[in-house]
């Protein structure tokens, strides 16, 4: 599980299992680190890719690793949710776009299964209008914008005035933000509150400086 | 009659004068080369069935030819000779062998979505009646389970040419999706209604590449018609429901019926619509309208249910 105190440096990984292999080979060992099996990576591999990430960061850290499934889930998540809590996952994605009837189920599967629930608000203008409707919070909240909307569509903004907002009203909640890819977007990232970065243009641009990349931002991450 | 035929029979002649060849110089290389022959024809069937459907445009040229003995009588007996001889067992053969890549307009299919694990998918699919009205569907908790092994194995388990369409349901990253899944040797894929719109555009271009239909899945979507109006294509099939999780929690939720005509009245498009459980429900989808009928094989559910639901339905609804 997360420490609130702490932030968190998520990096997903998009790639083919060997790559992904020699890419986390590279990582510094920090528990700051949390490894992402990112949706086309879950498609292609499914239960497999999750269960291999999981053994290589473990065996890496020398500790069970963190481990989110990016499932997106849209619909029949409770059996989702099962399979990829068996192959090692520590959390899942729903999106917040789904019925609320299937985020809600979501979020108790998620509880049964004993991993982290988090709720993806992608494409969704006012994330706080879908946490209102639910029975019961998420364990994290994800902000962030489509990769092809934003490669289409560069102006607009991840939302950071949101993280306040969610965070005052739903105390409990961590938030995740998605989408920066600079030191600077991480550094203001964390600054507007937020207590997980998700980072994965510049891994994927250029896996042979993983090592270097990925020390530059856990300095970032106190 | 050699005029007629095009490229594909000469090149038949030749591997089959390249055998004689071969054998002639020795026997081993014309094994050899035999064996690579039924591997190609293995790999790509698309190469024989459109060379038998050339053939079965042969009988035509012949009855000409008949005319001109000017006995009417014995050439129309001989045209249906050779029409019963050439031409049906022709057409059996390309249509187990030809591949259905795309759907037709005017036809009413069954869309079967196997949703429990890859050996259920197996019983089921032995049992379903072979028609190419009737697709298979990988659905999404066996691919994220499976992976895209899940739609290259229903592929293996279903009929030579079955349509097999892989419910992805993409809301991100939707090149390298619809890539991964066309590879898997999927007929279409599915991209979610409540996606950006950005990601549902590059969805369909990038489905017109890879030559697959492109299913847009209106889950949770208020209007499909606001959807489509703000795209830059149209895809091939727009999927109407309510999502498997509403249908359970909230059964008070209807099908949006009218929503079919509404929106093949403006828009040139196949409309599908999820949740039909009994036949009755069915002819009430497509007495609406609609042209796929999308029923859910659960890993609760008998699959005898479901195959005499498929059977049902071929018998039913022409």
């Amino acid at each position: 599980m997360l420490n609130r105190r702490s932030k968190y440096l998520q990096i997903a990984f998009n790639r083919s299992l060997n790559e992904v292999r020699e890419m986390i080979a590279m990582l510094p060992a920090s528990e700051k680190i949390i490894i992402e099996a990112g949706t086309p990576l879950v498609k292609k591999y499914g239960q497999n890719g999750i269960s291999a990430l999981k053994n290589w960061w473990s065996e890496k850290i020398q500790k069970p690793g963190y481990i989110v499934a990016d499932l997106k889930c849209m619909d029949r998540g409770s059996r989702e949710v099962e399979a990829v809590a068996e192959a090692g996952a520590s959390a899942a994605t729903c999106l917040g776009l789904a019925p609320i009837e299937t985020i809600n189920e979501f979020i108790k599967e998620c509880e049964k299964a004993g991993i982290d629930s988090m709720v993806d608000m992608m494409n969704i203008e006012f994330p706080f209008e879908i946490l209102q409707k639910l029975r019961k919070l998420p364990t994290i909240v994800v902000l962030h914008r489509g990769v092809d909307e934003n490669e289409k569509n560069r102006e607009k903004q991840i939302p950071h005035d949101q993280i306040h907002r969610i965070k005052g009203t739903y105390g409990n909640v961590l938030i995740s933000v998605a989408g920066g890819e600079t030191p600077r977007d991480v550094v203001r990232t964390f600054f507007n509150d937020s207590d997980i970065a998700v980072i994965w243009r510049s891994f994927y641009e250029a896996p042979e400086d993983t090592a270097n990349l990925a020390r530059a931002f856990l300095k970032l991450v106190k | 009659m050699q005029t007629q035929k095009p490229q594909k029979f000469n090149l038949i002649g030749l591997i089959i004068v390249a055998l004689f060849i071969a054998f002639s110089i020795n026997p081993i290389l014309g094994g050899v080369l035999i064996v690579a022959t039924i591997i190609f024809i293995a790999k790509n069937p698309k190469f024989l069935s459109s060379y038998l459907s050339a053939l079965q445009k042969t009988p035509q040229p012949q009855s000409d030819l008949d005319k001109n003995n000017s006995i009417a009588s014995f050439s129309s007996i001989q045209n249906l000779l050779v029409k019963s001889r050439m031409v049906i067992p022709n057409q059996m053969i390309s249509t187990s062998l030809f591949k259905p890549t795309r759907l037709e307009k005017r036809k009413k299919y069954l869309h079967v979505a196997l949703n429990s694990t890859l050996e259920e998918a197996r019983e089921i699919i032995s049992q379903l009646p072979v028609s190419d009205r009737i697709l298979i569907e990988a659905g999404t908790p066996l691919i994220k389970i499976y992976g895209t092994e899940a739609v290259s194995q229903i592929k293996e388990m279903a009929p030579t040419g079955a349509y097999i369409v892989a419910d992805n349901k993409c809301a991100d990253l939707a090149t390298r999706e619809v890539e991964m899944m066309a590879n898997a040797g999927a007929n279409a894929a599915t991209c979610l209604g409540v996606a950006p719109i950005e990601t549902i555009d590059r969805f369909i271009e990038e489905c017109q590449k890879f030559n697959i239909d492109s299913m847009i899945d209106m889950m949770n979507v208020d209007s499909a018609l606001s959807v489509l109006k703000k795209l830059k294509k149209l895809p091939n099939v727009v999927m109407l429901h309510r999502g498997v999780d509403e249908t359970e929690f909230s059964k008070e939720k209807q099908i949006p019926y009218y929503q079919i005509k509404q929106i093949k009245g403006n828009y040139d498009v196949l409309v599908a619509v999820a949740g039909g459980d009994t036949i009755r429900e069915v002819q009430r989808a497509t007495f609406n309208d609609a042209d796929i009928v999308v029923v859910w094989k659960n890993f609760y559910q008998a699959s005898a249910e479901t195959v005499q639901l498929a059977e049902s339905f071929l018998k039913e609804i022409k």
